[in-house]
């Protein structure tokens, strides 16, 4: 079927095919995108997903819930954090489980949120990478090891945090460590305002986005696009506003929108929401140090035959969970519904017609999209030079011993 | 004669410093990218990797693909050993026409080579570099024509030796010399200038189906085309040199700047990149113009 509409495609348009991925150096990971070109213009794109699938939702069948929580955790390497919370989220819903200790939503609230700017921080880099601004992408990428360093003291670990749990979180935040924290936060908070400052003025930037890869306000409604893209389209929504969960709606925050709806558009709010996390972060730390000092609540092994919904906002866009239970300690079925299935699949091929090649590097990353990240983790023994490979039940043993 | 153009100043030195001066652009860039970077040997090392290569041909290249990077080196290395370096031409006296044809030659064989090696990432890089070339010529051109006019002689030497009597053409003919720097940047393909080979859009560009001893090739022309052109820029422009040490100082201080633009721009698109340079095309007019009415 596929092939025959690129036949057809082939004949109707005088260009010529260039096959963008499945392995290219834009993507971080694999997708494939057929460009139909006219010269440098774009007449027609095919979006060809589904390289990176890995079967988790099959195997989280097959797993109990403590299982699956750390493979939700690897769903993606960015969103761990959110993706294990909004699973939490879920069979807590499916448990019945109504109201977690004030402290562990703080600290809830403070790993979403550092992650929102670990990850904001990583877009601006890629997108500066894809403007062949390689300076901007090294600063930014520096910057974001001070967030990576925040999560490391609070977590111990810099990608897969692997705190939250059942009825709660696993892990305390130390008082005697929230100064530090603080300060590292100051100087995210002025580099952000730099960088602001950097992909509002800069001539270049301004040039090779203002105005590119228009994404309408009816467009987005029509086709459900949410997160940033959909705020960058004038949508003014966001699931923690919206649908308040955690502490969002007793912190004071705005949601940041624009009205462009293009590719600069989508830059400014990822770099605005950095500044409204870190508002948001303070808030949370001067906070939590005056919650009593209890983590979770006991949660149930079997869960009864139930179904249940949890809905988050991830740094990408809304994220959703999906659950039913069978009254053992296996999941009949969970569904995971990514942001950026919603961005990209269907909107990608309207967004470019008409664009120049030169600027869909920029339009595609400025999407955002995340396809998923590696799921297995080699160790290097920096003494004796030694690799090995980790195995499941060696990783669940260590996420339990931190 | 021999030892002139064969080794000191000649083909050997010239092609040792054209890959170390590449070395200390890419350092340089790292440094201030607040990455440590590369060794400055670096395309030493690479160079002698691609040469112990695999050679892979492509089943729909057409014929060219073979030679066309051996052919581009050896334009470009002519170009080279034609500038003055140090107040002495390599292969003796000849003029700025023939300098000028072996630098087009050269970047023209470059993209030739990407026509024929049947890639589409190729092909789209190769149109686009000649597109670019259609870009950066003119202002090219038009400076180094400024400066021909401006000492009455049609050979480098005499454009070299000129500058040091009435000083630098960099000062009289500031729009000229920007418009010189303009077109360097684009020619040895540099941020803002890195379209023809912009690997988030088109892989390699040009020479995305070249491997072993071609790639070095085309590696090498790229090191000497930057060697080429600072060499030029110092004899046209800034001041000549009537030393080696005068000569590697300046390339010094023109490699800093070269690294200086290259980190501070994003790429332009190619449209965006064609108006630019035609821009400064004209801003050199500003100079040509001095030049015939006051000279």
């Amino acid at each position: 079927m596929n092939e025959k509409k690129s036949q057809n495609r082939k004949e109707t348009c005088k260009g010529y095919v260039l096959p963008i991925g499945p392995q290219h150096p834009m993507y971080v990971e694999a997708e494939n995108l057929m460009l139909h070109l006219d010269g440098e213009t774009i007449v027609d794109v095919e979006v060809n997903i589904g390289y990176m699938h890995r079967g988790i939702e099959e195997l989280m069948q097959r797993r109990n819930y403590i299982q699956n929580l750390y493979l939700a955790e690897r769903i993606c390497g960015i969103c761990s954090g959110v993706h294990t919370v909004t699973y939490c989220q879920c069979i807590e819903n499916l448990m019945g489980i109504e109201n977690i200790p004030e402290r562990a939503k703080y600290i809830r609230t403070i790993i979403l949120e550092l992650e929102r700017i670990h990850s904001h921080f990583l877009f601006l880099g890629v997108l500066a990478y894809e403007l062949g601004l390689d300076t901007a992408f090294m600063y930014t990428w520096r910057d974001r090891e001070y967030v990576m360093d925040i999560l490391e003291m609070i977590s111990g670990n810099r990608v897969n945090y692997s705190m939250p749990t059942f009825g709660g979180v696993k892990r305390d935040i130390p008082d005697s460590k929230i100064p530090e924290i603080l300060k590292k936060l100051d100087y995210l908070e002025s580099r952000a305002k730099y960088y602001a400052k950097v992909f509002h003025s800069d001539m270049l930037i301004r040039k090779r986005t203002t105005g590119k890869g228009k994404l309408s306000k009816n467009f987005a409604e029509k086709y459900s696009i949410v997160g940033p893209v959909a705020r960058a389209s004038g949508l003014k929504i966001d699931v923690r506003k919206d649908m308040p969960y955690l502490l969002y709606d007793e912190l004071d925050w705005r949601i940041v929108t624009k009205r462009e709806c293009d590719s600069h558009a989508r830059i400014m709010v990822k770099v605005y929401e950095i500044l409204e996390s870190v508002r948001i972060l303070k808030q949370c730390f001067r906070k939590v140090s005056k919650t009593e000092k209890n983590l979770k609540i006991k949660a149930p092994l079997r869960v009864e035959p139930n179904e249940a919904l949890a809905v988050t906002e991830a740094p990408r866009g809304e994220l959703l969970y999906y659950a039913i239970s069978n009254g053992t300690d296996v999941p009949e079925r969970i569904r995971v519904r990514t942001p950026t299935f919603a961005n990209i699949v269907k909107s990608i091929p309207e967004i470019l017609k008409g664009e120049q090649l030169g600027d869909l590097p920029v339009i595609i990353a400025s999407m955002d999209p995340c396809f998923s990240c590696c799921d297995r983790i080699t160790l290097l023994d920096v003494n004796t030079g030694e690799v090995k490979s980790l195995d499941g039940s060696e990783l669940r043993r260590m996420g339990e011993r931190k | 004669m021999i030892f002139e153009s064969m080794i000191y100043p000649g083909a050997f030195f010239v092609v040792f410093m054209s890959l170390l001066y590449s070395g200390i652009l890419r350092k340089l860039s790292a440094r201030m990218q607040h990455r440590i970077g590369p060794p400055i040997w670096q395309q030493f090392f690479d160079i002698i990797k691609l040469l112990h290569k695999e050679d892979i041909r492509p089943e729909q290249a057409k014929m060219g693909y073979t030679f066309w990077p051996f052919i581009a080196m050896i334009s470009v290395l002519i170009s080279c050993l034609l500038t003055p370096i140090g107040g002495t031409i390599p292969l003796g006296s000849s003029d700025t026409i023939i300098l000028i044809y072996f630098l087009i030659f050269g970047s023209l064989a470059l993209y030739l080579s990407g026509f024929s090696s049947s890639n589409p990432f190729a092909v789209v890089g190769a149109v686009r570099g000649v597109i670019q070339m259609i870009g950066y010529e003119f202002p090219f051109v038009v400076s180094i024509i400024v400066t021909l006019l401006a000492t009455g002689s049609i050979f480098p030497a005499d454009v070299n030796s000129y500058q040091t009597v009435h000083g630098w053409f960099a000062f009289s003919f500031p729009f000229a010399a920007l418009a010189y720097f303009i077109s360097v940047l684009a020619k040895i393909e540099v941020p803002p200038f890195h379209i023809p080979e912009a690997h988030q859009e088109i892989v390699s560009g040009y020479y995305t189906e070249y491997t072993g001893t071609r790639l070095a090739m085309i590696m090498l022309t790229h090191s000497l085309k930057l060697f080429a052109l600072i060499s030029i820029g110092i004899a046209f422009f800034f001041g000549g040199s009537t030393s080696i040490l005068e000569f590697l100082i300046k390339s010094m201080i023109l490699l800093f700047l070269i690294s200086l633009s290259r980190v501070v721009m994003a790429r332009f698109r190619i449209d965006h990149a064609m108006r630019f340079c035609w821009i400064f095309g004209f801003v050199a007019f500003i100079d040509l113009i001095r030049v015939c009415s006051f000279f």
